[in-house]
């Protein structure tokens, strides 16, 4: 009996191919192996075409323990063969101390591995490491953000999709690379042309509110996050907060029709200043007749917009801006986001200035989302940098279809109209239509900059029946004589026209003759008069 | 009468054994097989990851345009390179009609 349990042990302890696992002894031969076992890589980022903007790549560090060096100059000079370019009185000064761990090159190419191998240099350390690579350098930086040292993700989509990235997952933006770098191209040849501060823009689908392009200028390389400026780090598009002047004169001439307090007949005496206390409302190019809202926003009145505004009276004024979202932070799928900056003291002046976009504070991705709520047919628009975001699918109107259909037809007059502010924004073939804005730019400690302006136009394409959303912000451009005035129109309605005639061709938007039928018949014609009255 | 089944069962064991031991030798062996072809799948994964990476860093797009303008003499495309179809069919109808030639 003994000896039956004997063999019938010895069979169980043989039979146990778990006890001693040669699998481990494999992985463990490989430190790469064992590196990615241990470690699940990061998701990858895309943009709607799947092109990749942001992976992780296994790279290999060279490190040493200084403990096990025998010759410290044999050691130093094996170095320098393999690696030329390393200063050697910094590597003896590393090298020269106590510790046991010590960083030497943060990458090495997998030829210098084997000849460090080769080179049999006592204490060296090869370790496999992640690194995260943005292989579109500075495309979409400010939205993609970035990770720290520990591969944590610090800003935009890296730290907002942080646990679905930890888990391997990808995520895939609304983002179009193409639409990206010319939005980014043309923006930057205007701020360098009118030798601006910098400036932002946003294209998006009017309908379903996917953002296409969002670029801040000046950007960055997001392989050098860590060691970029902070005014270069800084998302204008989402995160700085401007006045933008007259594009507001879109949403009071909306208002006035939702509200039905204005009538279509109504006219409005321009032809005085507005004085309040001590402020004064001037028109910049002043008329001397009684207009309707079209002659308003195409002259872009001020004192015609502050009489709407005060005609629809503050309570109404607001209960719109907050619908469109101006009281809370765009809800963006990134954290560097602001907070508009409203004054709701409901009085006369403010609700007169407000109006014309002055005492109000927002950030470009709020015009443009208020700009697509005005035209897609009046529904709240909901900005989003996922594709296929399901935050459109519940639609809330704002302001009814007749509505829009007025708000698109004026904003084509602006564009042109012989008397629009935005002509320069003529983009021949695709039906642009929007609203200039200039302001004076707000300091930090209160008041104006005199010499500084913001400058911004908002508008969409084809504004018969439109699908893409453009807005652009530029700050603080310089008068030019060759290229004109630091005005709105002069400096941000071309940047209109040039990304238009480019992008349009990308999205599969056809050129439209403006006289075709087709358009004549979807888009309403009012009579603009001027001086020559 | 006892010892013939107790030979038998004792011979049982012993076969027993002896196939567990292949069999266990046999998995082991493939289970390292196993570990070593997971091995170079997550290698070559990462070495597509590193190709692909810089395939879309060939391709960004600024470096695209700057080699159409600079290499191939190509430009932006215009309002007038691009035809509706229905001009297209008009158009034929003319050369058709012989009004072009």
């Amino acid at each position: 009996m003994a000896s039956f349990f004997t063999i019938g042990y010895r069979t169980v302890s043989l039979a146990n191919i778990n006890k001693y696992d040669e699998t481990t002894k494999v992985i463990k031969n490989n430190d790469t192996q064992s590196y990615i076992k241990k470690n699940v890589a990061r998701g990858d980022i895309f943009d709607r075409n799947k092109s990749l903007l942001a992976t992780t790549i296994h790279i290999s560090s060279l490190s040493i323990n200084p403990q096990n060096i025998l010759n410290r100059k044999e050691t130093i000079s094996k170095l320098k063969i393999i690696f030329p370019s390393i200063n050697e009185a910094i590597i003896l000064q590393k090298i020269n101390t106590k510790k046991n761990h010590v960083n030497l090159l943060r990458i090495i190419t997998p030829k210098e591995h084997i000849e460090v191998l080769k080179a049999g240099i006592e204490g060296i350390i090869v370790e496999q490491k992640n690194k995260r690579i943005y292989p579109s350098n500075s495309l979409a930086s400010h939205i993609l953000g970035n990770t720290d040292i520990d591969g944590k993700g610090t800003a935009g989509i890296e730290k907002s999709f942080e646990d679905k990235l930890l888990n391997g997952q990808d995520v895939t933006l609304s983002i179009h690379g193409g639409v990206q770098h010319i939005l980014k191209t043309v923006l930057s040849e205007q701020i360098s042309k009118f030798e601006a501060e910098g400036g932002s823009g946003i294209i998006m689908d009017a309908n379903s509110g996917e953002i296409y392009a969002l670029a801040s200028l000046p950007d960055y390389n997001a392989n050098n996050y860590r060691e970029t400026s902070d005014i270069k780090l800084f998302n204008r598009a989402t995160k700085g907060i401007y006045e933008l002047g007259s594009t507001l004169k879109l949403i009071t001439a909306a208002v006035a029709y939702e509200s039905e307090l204005v009538k279509e007949t109504d006219l409005f005496d321009v032809s005085k200043p507005i004085k309040i206390s001590s402020r004064t409302i001037n028109d910049f190019h002043p008329l001397k007749l009684a207009i309707n809202i079209p002659e308003i926003i195409v002259h872009s009145s001020n004192i015609g917009s502050a009489m709407i505004a005060e005609k629809i009276g503050p309570d109404i004024q607001l209960k719109f801006l907050k619908n469109l979202g101006f009281f809370d932070s765009v809800k963006l799928e990134i954290p560097e986001i602001s907070k508009p900056q409203i004054i709701t003291d409901k009085k006369r002046l403010s609700t007169m200035t407000i109006s014309y976009g002055h005492g109000i504070s927002i950030t470009p991705v709020h015009l443009a989302t208020a700009t697509a709520s005005i035209i897609n047919g009046g529904f709240k628009s909901n900005p989003s940098l996922i594709k296929n975001s399901s935050k459109n699918n519940i639609k809330k109107r704002i302001f009814s279809e007749n509505t829009s259909l007025k708000m698109r037809s004026i904003m084509r007059l602006v564009v042109s109209n012989k008397y629009g502010t935005g002509k320069k924004a003529e983009a021949a073939g695709y039906l642009v239509g929007g609203k200039t804005g200039t302001a004076d730019k707000v300091k930090k400690s209160g008041g104006y900059f005199k010499n500084k302006n913001i400058v911004a136009f908002t508008g969409g394409f084809p504004i018969n029946k439109p699908k893409f959303v453009i807005t652009i912000m530029i700050d603080s451009p310089k008068n030019q004589k060759l290229y004109g005035r630091s005005t709105a129109g002069y400096v941000a309605a071309p940047v209109i026209k040039k990304i238009v005639t480019r992008i349009a061709p990308i999205l599969g938007i056809n050129p439209q003759n403006d006289e075709a039928l087709v358009f004549t018949n979807q888009l309403l014609k009012y009579k603009i008069r001027g001086d020559e009255l | 009468m006892i010892r013939y089944p107790s030979f038998s069962f004792v011979f049982f064991i012993i076969f027993i054994a002896i196939s567990l031991y292949q069999i266990k030798h046999f998995i082991l062996k493939r289970e390292v097989e196993l570990a070593k072809i997971n091995k170079n799948i997550m290698l070559t994964k990462s070495d597509i990851n590193i190709l692909r990476a810089e395939l879309n860093y060939l391709k960004r797009p600024d470096r695209i345009e700057k080699l159409a303008i600079e290499k191939l003499n190509m430009r932006p495309v215009l309002p007038i390179d691009i035809w509706n179809i229905e001009d297209l069919v008009s158009t034929q109808t003319i050369i058709n009609n012989g009004e072009l030639l």
